[in-house]
């Protein structure tokens, strides 16, 4: 229960970027020690212009912050920082090439008795008492760039509270964690929360929000939709003020029947990653793939994708083998892969939209020139297709919104007309609108007598799109289930190998 | 539902925006009037035709290795060795040339030259996954060594030969090595847009990973960049051999630095996947017009070094300036 005292206030906040409608408008709230306060909303609802605002990143156009007993109209970083409030970020910012003990000290390192010098011994033994404390099994000598997401997370935890921070805002922090990993960073938020941190807490996942948060703060296109209590609202009453309209978190998909086997793949192996993998898919199946985070499922269709050559196995589609040694063999096979992080393996963030969408069209139709009039036609028909919100097809697609840049590189692909579409976390960091066009999309390429493969760590839209889920655990592909015959908690149970 | 944004496709033709690079350019003509205004206003010998095809020439040999580096630096690459390739490439031209060979002959020989040079570093850079710059870094050696060596240091004079590249003028005024700088802008900006290698270009430039996972062969297309680097160095140093009439092993050493700096204030970005041959064009040409103003305003050469470098820092500043103008909300 959120009872302690007052430990910040926000009254009327609003920030407007340039003349568009403002990406906040008068949100206020009271925050208290030991209170989880969950930040929700579609993206571009406003909520990292208000974590940027109470950071010091960002200053408020009106507005009051009142913090320690002052009252401030914008805060600096540092102020932020020294008053108790910290931000632990998306992207994780420590430093990789040090040590887990010097990252806690990083800025505040304890000084030694020779001048000019860091009493290591003594940062050491502080930051296993910091970890220990959190019950966090990292090795406070091991460095940064050995650690896992899920530990780097953890040690930003750590950070925090040798700052003797009293607010932590975390934004999404699970949106890159396994199941388990998950599990124990819920652990570690009531931990916290019982040692009176009052804690800012952003995520897309529903489920995770009703399992923590004491109160609900909805925004929608930058204004306060509601603050409730926990107690007094469903998942479904949320989801309906942050979109509007009524909607579940189980999407309700049209089945398709199913055609004959298009797709078998035989003993796929790579040494260590993924062991001896073989299934098969059928024309209009959607083939949901599962498991923890480091199971081996990106890899696996690396593999299928031709973007590394496989130890060993097979692949067969429509009967004929496809040896891809590289992802332009894949492509003309009709194969194509919608990675994971589309920032890293699918955007080209300086260039525009049309160019993003033309890309893999530009490089396997036609000669040396470009067709330019037809790249435009196609860039402009997928736009008003798939309702990406843009200027015009000249707009940088790294300027857009997380939704509408996951429809801009859908689009590179249904240009294709390929056979077999792969889609590996499709609606990671999406909106709740997004989600559904991809979603109707899956069951379109399904209709059309496609086979699609889909990984996803988000159980009800494994539950809920596939016609067959492959669970994977360690490399292997342990169980292949109907779709029809289970639900969440059995899954979870398969995963960790329960 | 996506309720945030109206979808505007129905106009057929989007609304030109100006962008940060276009109005780079801009800013690079006004301040090139400006500096040509006062230095006209100062010396009015900077007017005289003579000045001004003096202008055009000077920057031929500039604006074809500027125009090699735009390729390289927006597909995320450099090439730091490209003046020792000029130094190597035009000394094997000019000691085939005073050994007698016919020029044609000679000048092949000296692009192959340069064309090897080109692979050589992309090659090593493709081969080890080691950053272009530093393998560039490694080549200025062994190429100036090898011309070194070729040419046991010293001065290769053609005199009284080849000068037809050089010292033609059509009319009396339009000097043809800038032509072939005018064409050679032309041909780079034209595979930049309307090619697949100039996607490519640009593709590979912005995300590499992304390229590849397009289906975009990565290595093969960098090696391409490299050698077409390579060929433009080469009818640079061409260039460079037929006006001056002499090559030596340093012939050339500094241009890299140039390039780039031209490439820069032109409105590419050291990070790569952005950037248009026309900003390189200005770009050049301001450098060319500077140095000619300060000549003519008899500044000491030794303050010309600093202009230079100011004006590079100016150029970053102004990008850095308008980007953060132009931040869009997360």
């Amino acid at each position: 229960m959120a009872s302690g005292d007052v430990v910040l206030s926000v009254r009327g906040l609003t920030k407007s970027y340039g003349a568009q409608r403002p990406a906040l408008s008068h949100v206020s709230f009271e925050l208290h020690a030991g209170e989880v306060l969950c930040l929700v909303g579609e993206n571009g609802a406003g909520k990292s212009t208000l974590i940027k605002i109470l950071a010091g990143a960002v200053a408020p156009d009106a507005g009051t912050i009142e913090l320690g007993g002052r009252s401030f109209g914008s805060l600096r970083p540092g102020e932020a920082m020294g008053l108790g409030v910290a931000t632990i970020y998306q992207d994780v910012e420590l430093i990789d090439s040090l040590s887990v003990a010097d990252n806690i000290f990083l800025g505040s390192e304890r000084r030694g008795r020779i001048p000019l010098t860091v009493d290591a011994p003594a940062q050491a033994r502080a930051a296993r008492e910091y970890l220990d404390l959190l019950h966090m099994a990292i090795d406070e000598k091991a460095l940064v760039e050995d650690l896992s997401a899920a530990q780097k997370q953890n040690l930003q935890i750590a950070k925090a509270l040798h700052r003797e921070a009293r607010i932590l805002i975390m934004d999404e922090p699970t949106s890159s964690l396994g199941y388990e990993e998950k599990r124990s960073l819920m652990g570690l938020v009531r931990e916290l929360k019982q040692r009176g941190m009052a804690v800012i807490y952003i995520s897309h996942y529903l489920e995770e929000v009703f399992e923590i948060g004491d109160t609900i703060l909805v925004l929608k296109d930058g204004e306060p939709v509601g603050l409730n209590r926990r107690e007094e609202v469903d998942i479904d009453f949320i989801v309906r003020s942050m979109v509007g309209r009524d909607a579940s978190a189980f999407y309700r998909r049209e089945r398709v029947p199913l055609g004959p086997v298009r797709l078998k793949v035989r003993g796929m192996r790579w040494a260590g990653v993924v062991e001896d993998v073989s299934f098969e898919v059928r024309a209009g199946e959607i083939f949901g793939i599962g498991g923890l985070v480091g199971a081996g499922r990106t890899e696996l269709v690396t593999l299928l994708f031709g973007a590394r050559v496989p130890d060993a196995g097979e692949l067969e589609l429509d009967g004929v083998p496809v040896k891809a040694r590289h992802p332009a063999d894949a492509i003309r096979r009709r194969i194509c892969l919608i990675t994971e992080d589309r920032k890293k393996y699918a955007m080209f963030g300086p260039r525009s939209t049309l160019e993003n969408i033309a890309v893999v069209h530009n490089e396997f139709q036609g000669g040396p020139l470009i067709d330019r009039r037809g790249e435009r036609r196609l860039a402009e028909g997928m736009i008003s297709r798939l309702r990406i919100a843009v200027s015009g097809p000249e707009q940088e697609i790294q300027s857009l919104s997380g939704g509408n840049q996951q429809k801009a590189v859908i689009a590179r692909w249904m240009a294709e007309d390929a056979d077999l579409y792969i889609f590996d976390e499709p609606t990671k960091g999406v909106d709740v609108g997004a989600k559904e066009e991809i979603y109707r999309l899956m069951v379109e390429f399904a209709r059309g007598g496609k086979s699609v493969i889909m990984i996803s760590s988000d159980m009800p839209e494994l539950l809920s799109i596939s016609d067959r889920i492959g669970i994977m655990r360690g490399g292997r592909m342990v169980r292949i289930v109907d779709n029809a015959g289970i639900d969440e908690q059995m899954l979870i149970k398969e995963f960790i190998g329960l | 539902m996506n309720t945030q944004l109206p979808v505007a496709v129905e106009s057929r033709r989007s609304i030109p925006r100006l962008s940060l690079l276009r109005s780079q350019w801009f800013l690079l003509l006004v301040v090139m009037v400006v500096i040509a205004l006062f230095t006209g206003s100062i010396n009015p010998r900077f007017f005289r035709t003579n000045n001004i095809v003096n202008i055009f020439e000077q920057i031929s040999t500039l604006g074809v290795v500027a125009s090699g580096a735009t390729i390289l630096m927006i597909s995320g690459n450099f090439d730091i060795s490209v003046g020792a390739n000029i130094g190597i490439s035009s000394c094997v031209m000019a000691m085939l040339i005073k050994a007698g060979l016919p020029e044609t002959l000679a000048v092949g020989a000296g692009l192959l030259v340069a064309v090897l040079c080109g692979l050589f570093v992309g090659v090593n850079a493709i081969l080890w996954r080691a950053p272009s710059f530093i393998i560039s870094l490694a080549a200025i050696g062994v190429f100036r060594g090898i011309a070194l060596a070729l040419t046991q240091a010293t001065l290769q004079t053609i005199y009284g030969k080849f000068e037809g590249l050089g010292a033609t003028r059509f009319f009396g005024v339009v000097p043809l090595i800038f032509l072939v700088s005018l064409a050679v802008y032309a041909v780079v900006g034209f595979i930049l847009k309307f090619t697949r290698i100039g996607r490519r270009i640009y593709a590979i430039g912005a995300n590499e990973q992304a390229a590849f996972l397009s289906g975009i062969s990565i290595d093969r297309n960098k090696l391409a960049f490299f050698v077409l680097n390579g060929l433009l160095v080469g009818i640079a140093g061409t260039m460079l051999l037929s006006r001056v009439g002499a090559a030596q092993p340093s012939t050339g050493a500094g241009i890299e630095l140039q390039a780039i700096g031209a490439v820069v204030i032109g409105g590419t970005p050291m990070s790569g996947g952005k950037g248009r041959i026309v900003g390189t064009f200005f770009g050049v040409l301001l450098m060319g017009v500077i140095s000619n103003a300060l000549n003519m305003l008899q500044v000491s050469p030794y303050f010309q070094d600093v202009t230079f470098g100011l004006l590079i820092i100016f150029s970053v500043a102004i990008s850095a300036l308008g980007r953060r103008r132009g931040r869009a909300p997360a």
